[in-house]
């Protein structure tokens, strides 16, 4: 089978690259799910999977040595966005690039409201989660707009964070973090060091994000900010527009870890109509994209829930450009419009990993595969990485079988 | 009045003794005297401490009247009416950072008619040679707080050896660090680890009576 | 051959009699250090201030080739920022972390003014530097009284502090020292367990301050400081008072470590007459060591300069309190008035180790443990353990040899 983990890992690599370059690989790639299913497979609590770095890294080895696939791109994350934080810290290199996930631990640090996490605000079984909430008032877009970073830092976090509302708390607050953040690196550096051992390729991923969704995530919350749109859509544009710089800071700041290929998860975009869409949160984004391009990174959207409807503007980008990795998106359907022009990921919906059998998945996985496989420039991938709990285990098997059979 | 200003000032009374020197200068009072009234305050202060009745504080305190009294008694002096009975270069060896004794040091120095030249802290070797060569002192005074002092002043009268400048000074080593096996080891002619003891024994370096 | 657990078991015992004022086997003696670590690595104290894996290797080199009981001056002694480990006194995890913090990694985190280091401020080759300053005026004496550990972190570090004059920059320097924090842990731990390895027993030792001091060197300078006990001396107090706290917090923070000694450095001891020292100095300092004794973890002072004219009031603190290191107060005269009271440290004049000769170095150990030894309670130490790089290191030998040959009980 393996001649050794080295060779295999530039196997993989090599197959990632074809797809994303718009060729044909040897055979379609596959990323890997993860998720709530990693420490239920270990049978250890979500709690401990987010607070216990041993547990941790040996669940996700577990995973990825049962489950193999050519990029376990979801199995190795215990951290939510923490967007917010990129930003406040974007003039710092060296920091932001470390909050771009925030974990158990720095939650505690932090004493955010953003994030919820379990044996803290909820149930130990429970999956992490993200609630963001309103940290910025109506009337302070003309702050947001002035100075992005300071306003932030130093008005947003100190509301957001129970452990940052005076000087001297942040102070400690910002120790633990510290603290924490190299917890984290060390828990990564085991993971991507089991990842090695067992054949993959050790991928450095950035980071950047849609400006919109950090105004809606983090600052006025989602609701809020659609009827800002309505209400004072020429605040909102500005306040996107401001965003894009320390935005930038902060995904470039990635070169220093030899990162070529930044990943922007999307929120915002299923709830905008074209209309909006073009004229709030498309601009900023392809600004974000474009520059990142320039500056030699591939750049890797998640376009989560249905992106159907702005399709089109995708090919506003410049050909080969990065990944576009599809939630509840036709994935044939994109294909088709971006074929030549952009490597579409994704094509397996969660719920068919866990509500089908093996029979299911293999015919599912056979169809797809002969429609969107020709022409390469295909990564497959479940709509979502993150499996639940439930997820029996012999359909992630027949997914990995599958691929290898019709791939 | 004299007499009480120089009692304020041994008292340790600070306001009461700037004051009253205040007072006694607009009274039309002579500066000359007056300068010799708070060296004699200062020599009692340091004959004080040399018996162990005062204290370091007393001795910043003390330092800290008199500099007050001199900032506005100095400039009604005649240039040239303050008599020097000797001139000393001082400074803070090579990697000691401390400066309070030394300052101290400089303070009863000057009160007692010394000129100090004040080379600061951290002093390198060279930079002792370069003011004994311009300003001929009779004596080099060097502080040291910290071992690694210890070997600063042995290089530091070696360069002047080598500069053919040790025959033309007398070497004085003061501060925390130092006593007679350092005083032999770096080649200096006296020790003191107090200022009131320094001091006397500048004067019987330079041959004046204490 | 001894098995490292053994040798380091057989100086923990010995040290541990003395401080019980019980007769060991010998006079354990607590070996020097300092930049003479360095040198005798061939490294310069840049590299020992910067680069762990080098410091460690220096540290373990020169305690292997060096043996002594205790290797409390063997270590790392760098210089920090004092206010800042008070500035967290509130939150122990952190205060834990950052007061073991005195790397050059550190200084460059904080931009501190007043510590100056090798291959920054200062030539590669020079021992790193405190310098202090003043960082408060005499009007803030209310706020420091208000709220100390609030105004220290607050209105203080920003002064000290360049990287964290604003308040991003500062969130970002947390979170730095929160990084760098973690791999001096792993230093301080890989240099214990090389250590263990050497047979060297593990003492862990917390800090303790005297309020006076941490005025004194933290925030108003000693200078100004002395001018303030005439000037505002109601101030004075009311801030020392307050200080109590904080500082035994900070030293408590690491209690769960095991900690039995604190380490306190007197500083302003000497400056003072028996009064000033009596009103401004002793009652919070005694407050400070009964505060550590409540938790069972004795205090290790080092009277610097010379303590002579308070070592009276040492017999205020109940028998067998912990250690007192002496500088340059005769150890003899000490050991006279504190004899079954008190265990006394040091007597080693470090100008012999670094100008003397072996032989005089023989006879002077010689002559003084004939004196000191009788009855046990002692502990031998060199003045300062910090010896300098050009240090003889045959002297250094010419003392480990002469403590074996008269040290015996
Ligand atoms: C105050 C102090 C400081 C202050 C200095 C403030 C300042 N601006 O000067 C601060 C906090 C900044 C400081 C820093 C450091 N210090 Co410090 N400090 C002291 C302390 C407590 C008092 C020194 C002092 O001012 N004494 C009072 C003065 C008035 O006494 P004095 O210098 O002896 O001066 C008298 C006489 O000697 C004489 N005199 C002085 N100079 C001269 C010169 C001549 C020519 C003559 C004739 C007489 C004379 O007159 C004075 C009045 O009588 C001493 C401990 C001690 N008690 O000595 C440690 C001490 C000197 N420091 C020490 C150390 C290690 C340091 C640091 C390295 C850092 C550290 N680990 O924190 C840094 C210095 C870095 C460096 N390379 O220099 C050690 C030195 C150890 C050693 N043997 O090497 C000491 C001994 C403490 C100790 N026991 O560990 N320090």
């Amino acid at each position: 089978m393996v001649s050794n983990a080295k060779e295999l890992a530039e196997k993989r690599m090599a197959r990632l690259m074809a797809a994303i370059n718009l060729e044909e690989p040897d055979k379609v790639p596959l990323a890997g799910v993860g998720g709530d299913i990693v420490p239920a497979y270990a049978g250890i609590s979500m709690y401990e999977y987010c607070y216990d770095v041993e547990k941790a890294v040996k669940a996700t080895e577990k995973f990825i040595k049962d489950f193999p696939c050519d990029w376990p791109f979801a199995a190795s994350v215990v951290g939510l966005d923490g967007r917010v934080f990129n930003v406040a810290f974007s003039e710092f290199p060296d920091i932001c690039i470390n909050l771009t996930f925030i974990t158990g631990p720095m939650h505690d640090a932090l004493g955010d409201k953003y994030y919820r996490y379990p044996g803290r605000e909820i149930s130990p079984d429970s999956s992490p989660q993200f609630i963001g909430g309103a940290f910025m008032e109506a009337d302070e877009y003309d702050k947001l707009i002035a100075d992005p970073v300071k306003f932030i830092a130093e008005t947003v976090l100190p509301r957001a964070c129970r452990n940052l509302e005076t000087p001297r708390k942040a102070m400690a607050a910002m120790v633990r973090l510290g603290r924490e953040i190299s917890n984290f690196n060390a828990l990564m550096g085991q993971i991507v060091g089991k990842m090695i051992e067992n054949g993959y390729p050790a991928m450095a991923l950035g980071g950047a994000y849609a400006p919109l969704d950090l105004i809606g995530d983090f600052l006025r919350g989602v609701e809020n900010l659609l009827l800002d749109i309505r209400r004072c859509p020429e605040k909102v544009k500005a306040a996107a527009e401001a965003l894009v710089e320390p935005i930038m800071n902060y995904a470039l700041a990635h070169k220093s870890i030899g990162a070529n290929l930044a990943f922007i998860p999307l929120h915002l975009n299923e709830y905008l109509s074209p209309k909006l869409y073009k004229e709030f949160y498309w601009p900023t984004l392809k600004e974000v994209i474009e520059r990142l391009v320039k500056e030699g990174f591939k750049v890797m959207v998640f376009f989560e829930g249905k992106h159907d409807a702005h399709l089109e503007t995708i090919l506003e980008l410049p050909k080969g450009w990065g990944v576009a990795y599809f939630e509840k998106t036709d994935v044939v359907k994109a294909k088709e419009v971006l074929k030549g022009h952009t490597c579409v990921m994704g094509g397996i919906p969660m719920g068919l990993i866990v509500g089908g059998t093996p029979a299911q998945i293999d015919e599912y996985v056979k169809n797809l595969l002969e429609k969107v496989k020709p022409g390469g420039g295909f990564i497959l991938a479940p709509g979502v990485g993150t499996a639940p709990r439930e997820t029996p285990l012999e359909n992630i098997k027949a997914l990995v079988e599958a691929v290898e059979k019709y791939g | 009045m004299l007499e009480e200003i120089l009692k304020s000032i041994v008292e340790m009374e600070e306001e009461e003794a700037v004051k009253k020197a205040k007072e006694y200068l607009d009274g039309g009072g002579d500066p000359q005297k007056l300068l010799e009234v708070c060296r004699d305050a200062m020599g009692e202060v340091g004959s004080r401490f040399e018996k162990g009745e005062y204290f370091l504080s007393e001795l910043i305190l003390g330092g800290e009247i008199f500099r007050q009294i001199m900032e506005f008694t100095l400039p009604k002096l005649q240039s040239g009416s303050v008599k020097k009975i000797g001139k000393i270069v001082l400074g803070t060896v090579k990697e000691d950072v401390h400066n309070i004794g030394k300052d101290i040091f400089k303070v009863f120095a000057e009160a007692s008619g010394f000129e100090v030249i004040d080379l600061g802290i951290d002093t390198p070797e060279e930079k002792f040679v370069e003011a004994v060569k311009e300003h001929k002192p009779d004596i080099v005074g060097m502080s040291c707080l910290i071992t690694a002092g210890v070997t600063s002043m042995k290089k530091t009268v070696d360069k002047l050896k080598e500069a053919g400048l040790r025959d033309s000074v007398k070497i004085i080593i003061g501060g925390g660090r130092v006593d007679e096996s350092v005083k032999e080891f770096a080649g200096a002619d006296a020790w003191a680890d107090d200022a009131a003891k320094g001091v006397r024994l500048c004067k019987q370096l330079i041959g004046v009576e204490g | 051959m001894k098995s490292p657990e053994e040798l380091a078991k057989e100086r923990m015992r010995r040290i541990e009699a003395a401080v019980n004022l019980e007769e060991p086997d010998r006079v354990p003696f607590s070996g020097v250090g300092g930049d003479v670590i360095a040198a005798y690595a061939g490294i310069t104290q840049e590299e020992f201030c910067f680069d762990y894996k080098k410091a460690k290797e220096a540290i373990v080199k020169f305690n292997r080739d060096f043996p002594c009981d205790w290797t409390f001056a063997a270590g790392f002694v760098g210089v920090g920022v004092p206010p800042l480990t008070y500035a967290f006194a509130d939150d122990p995890d952190v205060s834990a972390t950052v007061g073991m913090a005195m790397f050059g990694t550190i200084h460059d985190i904080t931009g501190d003014v007043c510590t100056r280091y090798p291959g920054r401020e200062i030539e590669s080759n020079c021992s790193p530097q405190f310098i202090g300053g003043k960082f408060m005026e005499v009007e803030e004496y209310d706020d420091l009284i208000e709220n100390p550990v609030k105004f220290i972190a607050e209105v203080i570090i920003p002064r000290i502090c360049r990287n964290m004059n604003t308040p991003r920059k500062a969130m970002a320097a947390m979170i730095r020292l929160g990084i760098e924090a973690e791999k001096i842990k792993s230093f301080a731990m890989e240099v214990g367990m090389e250590l263990a390895k050497l047979g060297y027993p593990s003492i862990p030792i917390t800090l303790g301050y005297t309020p006076l001091d941490l005025i004194g060197d933290g925030l108003r300078d000693e200078l100004n400081l002395i001018l303030d006990l005439r000037r505002y001396p109601d101030k004075v107090r009311k801030a020392c008072e307050a200080l109590v706290e904080p500082i035994l917090k900070v030293g408590l923070a690491l209690k769960p470590l095991g900690i039995k000694y604190a380490f306190i450095p007197l500083h302003l001891n000497e400056y003072l007459s028996p009064e000033l020292y009596n009103e401004f100095y002793w009652p919070y300092l005694k407050e400070v060591i009964m505060g550590f004794a409540k938790e069972g973890i004795k205090s290790f002072v080092f009277f610097e300069g010379r303590h002579d004219a308070h070592l009276e009031t040492i017999l205020e603190l109940p028998k067998g309190w912990g250690i007192a290191y002496f500088e340059k107060t005769d150890v003899r005269k000490a050991k006279e008035i504190l004899k079954g009271h008190t265990c006394v440290m040091g007597g080693v004049p470090i100008s012999l180790i670094v100008s003397g000769t072996p032989e005089k170095i023989d006879s002077y150990v010689k002559e003084l443990l004939e004196e000191v030894k009788p009855g046990g309670g002692y502990i031998l130490a060199t003045s300062v353990g910090i010896a300098p790089k050009e240090t003889p290191v045959e002297n250094i030998k010419a003392l480990i040899e002469a403590v074996e040959k008269y040290g015996k009980y």
